[in-house]
């Protein structure tokens, strides 16, 4: 491990239920990272998410590929981290393989494609043993908060 | 050639901001005239960058105001 999820909490402002990472176990200079979340098997969500049949929604593996763009953001650009910035999503195009479910273990892997002082593209990759379950190309804005 | 490289970029920037391509003069402010926000700016920077196989540095990104200058940003990198 190389971040623990209180050196994450530093950078994100989401906190539980809405936290989706749990360590960064690589990070690659300013180029990529891999985060890990574990998906417990009494998430909240899956009550409803669906009766007798838990699987993690589509929207919940997007939000975890989103948050794992902003800890890349944050490595490539610290000082603007630092700053505590609000941080929008503003375009998502992802694609999912297979269902997750409780118990499983998610390795987000997510690659850099182009990071300014007031927005990012990033690419992310999840995978459950070996196995792409998701993608998705992200496009988020920055801006401070006065 | 010259008119492959406009036309490509003109198509490309279109598509991005959803303009039609005929509104695209080389003229027209991306930010002021169309709009454009930091998240619409990476976005043709970035599908730019695929394109042509280059970077551009960030400090040149709030340097290219409008199509015309983006060509040119173009010519000159390409040539």
């Amino acid at each position: 491990m190389i971040w623990d999820q209180e050196k994450i909490k530093a950078v994100l402002p989401h906190r539980y239920p809405f936290l989706f990472l749990d360590e960064v176990i690589e990070i690659e200079g300013t180029q990529r990272i891999v985060a890990v979340k574990y998906i417990g098997e009494d998430e909240d969500y899956f009550k409803g998410h669906f009766p007798g049949n838990p699987i993690m929604p589509g929207v919940l593996i997007t939000e975890a590929m989103a948050q794992s763009s902003i800890i890349l953001y944050s490595v490539a650009k610290p000082d603007i981290a630092a700053r505590h910035p609000d941080y929008y999503l503003g375009k998502i195009k992802s694609e999912f393989f297979s269902p997750v479910y409780p118990g499983d273990k998610l390795f987000i892997e997510t690659t850099k494609v182009k990071f300014s002082d007031y927005a990012g593209i990033a690419d992310a990759v999840t995978m459950v043993n070996n196995k792409i379950v998701a993608k998705a190309n992200i496009v988020f804005s920055v801006k401070d908060n006065e | 050639m010259i008119n492959n490289i406009e036309d490509e970029i003109r198509e490309m920037v279109s598509k991005i901001l959803e303009v039609p391509v005929e509104e695209l003069a080389p003229g027209v402010d991306f930010f002021k005239d169309l709009n454009v926000d930091s998240l619409k700016a990476i976005e043709i920077v970035a599908a730019f960058e695929k394109k042509y196989r280059i970077i551009v540095p960030e400090d040149d990104i709030p340097k290219i105001r409008n199509l015309g200058q983006l060509i040119e940003y173009t010519k000159n990198i390409t040539s």
